[in-house]
């Protein structure tokens, strides 16, 4: 069952300038992306810094309004609970509310995520004392239940966020998210910032805890081997677009978008014995999202561009079980 | 390796620590390594375990107080680098042994333009005239690949990309030709395609001068496959493991690097069920076992491992092991 469809999603950001500060420019962070989440898989979103796989994952949260004024978003966002769905791309604040609980979020910074001021257990309570109308005890009852789950003894929930290492913190920010039950979780970069032999365990316990909860993540994150380790499924951003999405071993494999291999063939592989045939080296840098480049929008970085690459966006084909955005492979 | 070289940089019980509110936190812990003309050196370890400072300590560039470098020697060229007066140290810096940051962006100054910090460096070290220091400027930046350099020297650091910056950072670092460069975390900031066009440029330009040396500090076992010839293994301000590339991946000895080099998920290959993680945290610098660092979450640990600390032991030509394991 698809949990959740993503339908010509697009999400501008305006670039004010002056003395007045008017809109002189807007950033398409996310033009047209459509992709639906199944019900307990794994998505994982990959791309480099600016390829909008973060404002996809607040666009689905719905705090891109709370976060930047002047945000423009359109497309649809179908959230289905039950029997019904709801668009979440349109609604308030106030709208918002009763679905929240639903989908929550892991942040990427397990410093600056966790409030210095509250004790572990006040945190993972905070959900719980909005969301729900659980009495004090049962509010206790399940912040340690909660946290026995993340791997942290009883008393540990009177302490605070600094007496704890990285990969703990990281615990408490999944604690949190799992409080009020729900459906769907958005980790955005859950472990790029933690050492790799703790890396590992977070990952391990957020698959745990998946089988556990029936939860459906999307993972976002730039670190490919992780993302692999993790997902079901793999979709491929760059520059606001979708380039490729499909089975995460399909992808892996043999990737077929130009992005998607150039992207893959420049990860580092952690065995000097293997000599790899050439990477394929992507010359420049990405280009700027203000400018960006007319049709497809990696063809001014593509080995195999040609001049009627600059005419349209391609659109998503299905070719050998996975959608790819290039009609020349 | 050739054995009959002479290491470059001759680094002896080396201990740096650090006087804080909670006690004195041993970063460095008596460390011991060279560095030969001409090669890569690794250099692992998570954090806290002492990589960066070991390296910040090559470059007397620890801040004191509260940090201080109480004991060891660090021999470059013949000299103590720990013993040299501070106008010594300062021509070395960047000349001989450069340094790479891992944040490209606050290793440059914004008020100033790319060309005026890539010429003062030159200045700096050589006797030449301004003209010969820009033209020697767009030259590096030539080299690393950045376009249009003569109109990118009036540019100042917030109009390059991230890339671009840690790039103008190599130009400059390599600008003097050094014989050691350290290269702290130079890709970690940046994403995976130009991570791989970092480090093959940093490799290129090495190869200009046959005897030059790299350090490169790491977290990313992967990078150390694809760059390094030996690596050296850090863990709670001691050396643990040093091997050859080749030997470390395929034999590695301590448990710690064992249990890093299980825990790397991979691209290629048979995707695993679950990521064999390496238990527990790591310790609190303050509060480090005395016997073996990686005791408290080591699964092979023995009893002994409490109590005593192993030394450091060479169990086969160059692969040197701290662990009571390879000598029961």
């Amino acid at each position: 069952m698809k949990i959740l469809e993503i339908d010509q999603l697009r999400v501008s950001f305006p670039v004010v300038g002056g003395v007045l500060r008017r809109k002189t420019a807007e950033v398409k962070a996310v033009d047209g992306v459509t992709f639906a989440l199944e019900q307990g898989e794994t998505l994982g979103l990959v791309g480099e810094s600016g390829c909008g796989k973060s404002t996809v994952g607040r666009a689905i949260v719905n705090i891109l309004r709370a976060m930047v004024y002047g945000v423009e978003i359109s497309g649809s966002i179908l959230y289905r609970h039950g029997s019904t769905s709801v668009d979440l791309a349109q609604l308030s604040r106030e709208k918002m509310r009763p679905y929240r609980p639903d989908i929550q979020m892991i942040f990427q910074d397990p410093y600056s995520s966790l409030n210095p001021r509250m004790t572990v257990g006040q945190i993972v309570e905070e959900p719980l004392k909005i969301h729900t109308r659980l009495t004090s005890r049962e509010r206790k009852d399940r912040v340690n239940l909660l946290l026995e789950k993340v791997g942290f003894a009883g008393e540990q929930g009177n302490r605070y966020p600094h007496e704890f290492s990285g990969g703990q913190r990281q615990r408490i920010g999944i604690a949190r998210a799992l409080a009020t039950n729900p459906k769907i979780v958005i980790a955005d970069e859950p472990v790029s910032a933690l050492d790799v032999s703790i890396q590992a365990q977070v990952i391990n316990l957020m698959r745990d805890l998946q089988d556990e909860f029936g939860l459906s993540y999307i993972f976002i994150a730039h670190d490919l081997s992780v993302v692999r380790h993790i997902s079901d499924r793999i979709a491929v951003m760059y520059l606001g677009h979708l380039v490729e999405i499909g089975p995460g071993e399909l992808i892996y494999k043999n990737p077929m978008h130009p992005y998607s291999r150039a992207l893959l063939s420049a990860v580092p592989r952690p065995d000097p014995f293997v000599k790899r045939e050439r990477r394929i080296q992507l010359t420049g840098d990405v280009p700027n999202p203000i400018r960006k480049p007319s049709g497809c929008a990696f063809r001014t970085r593509c080995p195999i561009a040609k001049p009627s690459c600059a005419d349209a966006v391609p659109p998503l084909e299905f070719k050998e079980g996975r959608w790819v955005a290039c009609p020349w492979v | 390796m050739n054995a009959s070289l002479t290491p470059i940089l001759q680094i002896r019980n080396l201990k740096t620590y650090f006087q804080t509110e909670a006690g004195i936190a041993k970063a460095v812990d008596g460390v011991d390594f060279d560095v030969f003309p001409g090669e890569v050196v690794g250099l692992v370890g998570e954090s806290g375990s002492g990589k960066s400072v070991t390296a910040l300590s090559i470059l007397r560039l620890i801040p004191s107080p509260p940090g201080k470098i109480a004991d060891g020697s660090i021999l470059f060229q013949g000299r103590n680098l720990l013993e040299l007066p501070w106008p010594e140290i300062r021509a070395i810096r960047g000349k001989e042994i450069s340094m790479i940051f891992q944040e490209p962006m606050t290793s440059l100054n914004p008020v100033f333009t790319i060309g005026m910090q890539m010429t003062e460096s030159v200045l700096a070290h050589e006797h030449v005239s301004r003209k010969a220091a820009f033209d020697r400027s767009v030259e590096m930046l030539e080299l690393v690949g950045i376009p249009d350099p003569p109109s990118r020297m009036n540019d100042y650091p917030h109009q390059f990309s991230g890339g671009m910056r840690q790039r103008v950072m190599i130009a400059m670092a390599l600008s003097c030709n050094p014989s050691v460069l350290i290269a702290d975390e130079p890709t970690t900031a940046l994403d995976v395609t130009i991570q791989a066009q970092i480090l093959e440029l940093m490799l290129r330009i090495k190869d200009r001068r046959k005897d030059a040396a790299i350090l490169l500090i790491t977290h990313n076992l992967a990078v150390v496959a694809e760059t390094c010839h030996r690596v050296i293994v850090m863990y709670g301000g001691r050396i643990q493991e040093i091997a050859p590339v080749q030997e470390l991946f395929r034999n590695p000895l301590h448990p710690y690097t064992r249990g890093l080099l299980a825990s790397v998920p991979a691209v290629d290959g048979e995707r695993r069920e679950r990521l064999p993680a390496i238990p527990g945290n790591v310790p609190s610098i303050f509060d480090l076992p005395v016997g073996c660092k990686f005791e408290t979450r080591c699964k092979e640990r023995l009893e002994r491992c409490a109590q005593i600390e192993p030394s450091i032991l060479e169990v086969s030509p160059g692969h040197w092991v701290r662990c009571h394991l390879v000598n029961p």
